[in-house]
């Protein structure tokens, strides 16, 4: 009983990091396709930090990191940092 | 120049498998006129087949469908009857419905675009910004303040196209296809002043 009570524990456990770890990397593409198509380079997000809402400071595996957010008139801006 | 090259590989097939909007009623026409040309010598034959492109240009996912069977039309309505009748029956049957489905595939595919999850919400706004900065652009084009030339409203709105295209080709290629092939049916509407006020 324990143990099947532990199996479900760690299933779950995994069920949400796997769900994280995909929501962590379908940001970092959109921050790197936002990056692009914004005219920077980057072709890899390899960390992301959210500031607020819609403000994200992202790191490039090159090294290179962009502040990417939304201004008041509803414009994406990427600002290299 | 990666994405350049991926989508024009891209799109090659999508014109030749799928529905290859203006591009494929160009090649298609051409296969038309053939036909009644070699057998009636009369001169009237080859005019029809110019106009052909012109008018299923506007709407090319409709195209297709009506080029498909048009071809095998025009094959066999030579051998029955006079080639004239036979040319202007996949006319007939394109203009209609190339008027029907430019409609219905601006806001199908408006409606896709907006409920794919190839595109994050980030990129979804910035293409947004660029597609309304396009649309300024286009705007000033037809009050006559143009800055810019419709080249380079041309290339920009294939630049955008592009973007678009390689954005979905891996995540969403059904909507990428869609977009390709209906590429020169939005130019069309962007570029006549009637058609761009109602949109």
């Amino acid at each position: 009983m324990s143990t099947r009570t532990y199996r479900l524990v760690f299933a779950a456990l995994g069920l949400g990091a796997a769900s994280w770890a995909a929501a962590d990397a379908s940001n970092g593409k959109d921050l790197q396709a936002t990056i692009v198509l914004n005219g920077h380079p980057c072709n890899q997000v390899v960390d992301s930090k959210r500031n607020a809402d819609s403000d994200y400071t992202a790191t490039c595996k090159d090294g290179n990191r962009y502040r990417v957010f939304v201004d008041p008139k509803g414009r994406v801006l990427v600002q290299k940092l | 120049m990666a994405a350049l090259l991926a989508l024009s590989g891209c799109r090659t097939p999508k014109t030749a498998a799928q529905e290859g909007a203006p591009a494929r009623a160009t090649e298609t026409a051409p296969t038309v006129p053939p036909a009644p040309a070699t057998q009636p010598t009369p001169t009237p034959a080859p005019a029809p087949p110019v106009i052909a492109p012109e008018k299923p240009a506007p709407a090319p996912p409709s195209a297709p469908p009506a080029a498909k069977p048009s071809t095998p039309k025009a094959a066999a309505a030579p051998k029955q009857a006079a080639p004239q009748p036979a040319a202007p029956a996949p006319n007939a049957q394109s203009a209609p419905a190339a008027a029907k489905p430019s409609s219905l595939d601006l806001n199908s595919l408006e409606q896709r675009l907006k409920d794919t999850r190839a595109i994050g919400v980030f990129t979804k706004l910035s293409l947004k910004n660029q597609v309304d900065d396009l649309l300024d652009d286009l705007r000033a084009f037809h009050k006559g303040a143009a800055k810019t030339p419709q080249s380079e409203l041309r290339q920009k709105y294939d630049l955008l196209i592009m973007k678009v295209l390689s954005l979905l080709q891996n995540g969403d290629p059904q909507l990428a296809s869609a977009i390709a092939s209906s590429r020169e049916a939005l130019w069309g509407i962007l570029m006549d002043p009637q058609k761009f006020a109602n949109i």
